[in-house]
């Protein structure tokens, strides 16, 4: 069986202090850590070792925790292809994984591995470090069977860092475990995001959510008329932002530089050509043409973006929390197309859009689906009481 | 057809921040190559651009001296192209949100009179690497220096106001004064902090229309861009009359030629908002805070100094250029000297005299209050003007007062009537022809004489007196 790890630490867990010690995590070689070989699932970074630890490894360090390896990544950490995300919590050898969460890869891989997966609010976690695609949308996502343990991770990580000015100026939500009073928190169901299930899925969906009605949270079905504007504007933006993003990959001062170019330009064509792979390439031509053919629409897309922003807002100002499927439709588990990969993606990328925390929990039951949970902006303590409730009920309860 | 031309600067001012722009790398881009870079500004895989408080306020400084109005809210987009002189494929430049708008400098036209030269906006933006191209052995190649790359820059776009070179070359002049006079940049054209380039179209003159312009650069002093403009205008002129189009597109100036050459077009790629640099936000408490921190600004200055010390405009004008001989002069004033003494030595004696050592007025030792000593001794009659020439020169090779220097080589000026008188008898007796040549009415032979008897008192007679006893011997003898 070939390894599910990038790179291994050749070094042994020390039995350190700190509030993490004894964690075991493994991180993905788009997250730096110093000495390590990071190569982003890429060819472009082929050979390539950071030479600086990313902000969340320092911090994790720092707390005691152990870095057992890396697993191996989509190209860029876009979409799952490739990806081996997930499996080695899965497995137990590690105890936690992180996981870019640019499209909702962190929540997917989660989901696929039967086991928990948070998407902080944009803003709380360092950037630093991170070799990502998408810097408006992405962050670094946290899997574990173990809410715990994430609640632990974020405990570390989260908060202000010198080194990335790009954190707006807040004050650092308190991670303390929350007491959940189920008669008092409203849960919403957006219906429009369940449009693209099959019945089986809906089926699946409906006993999920029966779950929390179960529990006795007060449900009720809400809706957002413009939901399928998140994927299109995650295409646009996220597009646009990934080929700004990728620009630095140009063979000039690192990664391979393809030989017998007469000029700047066959040197750039050639080396990026054979840098990245066929579904980088596409998101890539699709955000460069949107950057030089279709910039209105580029527009567009951002000032959509601010009114889905607010819409969210106002719609998280009605409930507590939203429910929602982790993915749906008939979608190709192993895409080989953009379009593909986005409609795997299209009941988690609205949470990049708007910067909101997300919550996948595995299914209770066999019958049930992976179930994702979603609060407003900084509402990240909550959402991860709410998951620790659910768990404690099933744990305790059946 | 008389044509009139219209044109717009954009001019590039290199800050002086001790750091680059986005990271804490020495703003140094003359050191060694590739000695002054990070992981940041060579763009590796998970740097992120920390803006510099420094250039912000510097660039805030810059604005504020020249009239433009801080903006709340300010940008920094990517400007996307691919070259090997940008290491991430854009460079960050504020194309949507400017630091600041508006602004202007007035300048004196050909005429003398003055004239409003508008700016449009001030951004701020990184400066790219330097690439140098190179031979080993039949091998074309090209290195790149990222030293510069991240280098703070501000980007000064004019509206399209001048008509002249003279307008182009005053604003220049006028603007690099300002800048240094706030302190971000020393704004030399010689050795690239400060870079021009000019937009050039031509029309009918009288009509308002607005043709197809041209964009000259590759001009390094203020006269180069004078004469590149010159040339442009009648290059652009003839074609016109010559029923050929002018096309969009940029020349550069030639200094050994005189003229410019057509390019070839460099892509201009989109501008995208940047997702990681935060938005700028200037609060009125904080424009205050820079406010204040400006000096007296050139023009204000000179406008002060003709109605406090009774100068001229023109020497007004002369003492603000720089700042440094500003504050001279007042320390000057301020020790008693009179303003026209003051500004007549600081111009014709002391600034030259310092250019030619290849000193700075701030740190060479003729200080205001050595130079005020000398000066109150001059005033007061106790060494002449040759003699107060010389104790300058002594001034500046030893820690001597003027005083000590006088008295020790004996540069008091000789006032004494009798000593003088005898010098004066022995020029009349050697000096016959002159003397009738007085008598004939010639009046230059009394400098000459007066010339004759100060050589006599090895230049140290009070040629005040000498004059006196002169004409009452010539006119008593004739």
């Amino acid at each position: 069986m070939d390894s599910i790890f990038f790179y291994r630490n050749p070094d042994s867990a020390a039995s350190g202090d700190g509030a993490l010690a004894g964690l075991n995590i493994a991180i993905q070689p788009n997250i730096s850590k110093a000495g390590w070989p990071v190569d982003a699932g890429s060819r472009a970074l082929a050979n390539f070792t950071a030479l600086e630890d990313a902000t969340v490894v320092d911090r994790l360090s720092r707390s005691g925790a152990f870095l057992c390896g890396s697993t191996k990544t989509s190209e860029f950490g876009f979409g799952l292809a490739e990806s081996r995300a997930g499996e080695a919590v899965k497995q137990k050898i590690a105890d936690t994984e992180l996981v870019l969460d640019m499209t909702g890869e962190a929540r997917l891989a989660a989901a696929a591995a039967g086991v928990c997966g948070f998407k902080p609010s944009y803003g709380l976690v360092s950037h630093f470090g991170l070799i990502g695609l998408i810097p408006s949308m992405e962050t670094c996502g946290v899997l574990s069977s173990s809410i715990q343990n994430i609640r632990g991770i974020l405990k570390a990580v989260a908060g202000p860092d010198e080194k990335d000015f790009s954190l707006p100026d807040e004050s650092v939500p308190d991670f303390t475990a929350q007491l959940i009073n189920p008669t008092k928190t409203a849960i919403g169901v957006p219906a429009e995001a369940q449009s693209d299930l099959t019945d089986e899925q809906r089926e699946r969906f409906r006993l999920s959510i029966e779950e929390l009605s179960q529990a006795g949270f007060a449900v009720r079905e809400v809706s957002f008329p413009e939901w399928p504007l998140f994927l299109a504007v995650h295409k646009i933006v996220g597009s646009v932002e990934a080929s700004s993003a990728a620009g630095r990959y140009d063979s000039v001062r690192y990664g391979e530089r393809a030989p017998g170019a007469k000029n700047w330009n066959e040197m750039y064509l050639a080396s990026r050509g054979a840098s990245f792979g066929t579904l980088l390439k596409s998101f890539l031509f699709q955000g460069a043409f949107f950057q030089f053919q279709r910039y209105t629409a580029y527009e567009d897309a951002c000032r959509i973006r601010a009114r889905l922003v607010a819409d969210m807002k106002n719609l998280t100002g009605e409930v507590d929390f939203l429910a929602l499927p982790v993915s749906g439709g008939a979608s190709d588990p192993n895409p080989a197309t953009l379009d593909e990969t986005y409609r795997q993606f299209a009941c988690t990328a609205f949470a990049n859009v708007t910067g909101q925390p997300a919550l996948v929990l595995p299914p209770a039951s066999k019958g049930q689906a992976p179930l994702q949970l979603a609060g407003p902006r900084l509402s990240d303590a909550g959402l991860l009481s709410l998951g620790e409730h659910l768990l404690k009920l099933r744990e305790g309860g059946k | 057809m008389e044509f009139e031309a219209v044109i717009g600067l954009e001019i590039h001012v290199e800050l002086n921040c001790a750091t680059k722009m986005f990271c804490d790398c020495p703003n140094n881009p003359g050191d060694d190559p590739n000695t002054n870079i990070c992981p940041t500004c060579l763009w590796l895989p998970g740097a992120i651009p920390r803006f510099s408080a420094e250039a912000l306020e510097k660039a805030s400084l810059l604005c504020l001296g020249l009239g433009a109005e801080l903006q709340p809210k300010s940008a920094f987009d990517q400007k996307v192209y691919y070259y090997p002189d940008l290491p991430k494929g854009y460079q960050l430049s504020q194309a949507h949100l400017p630091l600041a708008r508006g602004g202007g400098i007035d300048i004196s036209d050909e005429d003398g009179k003055t004239k409003r030269l508008r700016i449009h906006h001030i951004h701020m933006e990184e400066d790219v690497a330097k690439l140098v191209h190179e031979m080993e052995g039949r091998l074309p190649i090209s290195l790149v220096d990222f030293n510069r790359a991240g280098s703070p820059l501000v980007e000064i776009v004019t509206e399209p106001d001048f008509r002249t070179p003279h307008h182009a070359m005053e604003f220049l002049k006028a603007l690099r004064t300002q800048v240094r006079y706030v302190g971000s940049s020393e704004c030399s054209m010689e050795n690239g902090t400060m870079r021009v380039d000019a937009n050039i179209s031509v029309r009918p003159k009288g009509t308002r229309q607005m043709n197809t312009k041209v964009e000259v650069k590759n001009m390094n002093s203020i006269r180069h861009v004078g004469d590149a403009i010159a040339y442009e205008i009648s290059r652009q002129s003839q074609a016109v009359q010559a029923g050929e189009a002018v096309v969009l597109h940029t020349r550069l100036w030639d200094p050994e030629k005189k003229v410019t050459l057509p390019m070839r077009g460099k892509f201009e790629g989109p501008c995208v908002p940047d997702p990681m640099v935060p938005v700028i936000e200037l609060t009125p408490e904080w424009i205050e805070k820079m406010r204040v921190r400006l000096p007296e600004m050139p023009a204000a200055r000179a406008g002060r100094f003709v109605k406090q010390h009774g100068l001229t405009g023109e020497e007004a004008a002369f003492l603000s250029e720089d700042p440094e001989v500003a504050v001279y002069f007042e320390a000057l004033v301020g020790r008693g000297i009179a303003p026209r003494t003051a500004m007549h030595w600081l111009a014709t004696q002391l600034l030259p005299a310092v250019k030619e050592r290849k000193m700075e007025l701030a740190s060479q030792p003729v200080t205001p209050e050595r130079f005020a000593a000398l000066l109150k001794m001059l005033a007061g009659d106790e060494i002449n003007a040759n003699a107060a020439r010389e104790v300058l020169t002594h001034l500046f090779e030893s820690g001597e007062s003027p005083e000590e220097i006088v008295k020790a080589r004996g540069f008091k000026q000789v006032s004494d009537a009798g000593a003088l008188e005898a010098m004066i008898d022995q020029a009349l007796a050697t000096q016959a022809a002159a003397v009738a040549d007085f008598r004939a009415g010639q009046g230059k032979a009394l400098g000459f004489l007066i010339g004759q008897v100060m050589q006599a008192s090895g230049g140290k007679a009070n040629p005040k007196i000498i004059r006196e006893l002169l004409a009452k011997k010539l006119n008593a003898v004739s």
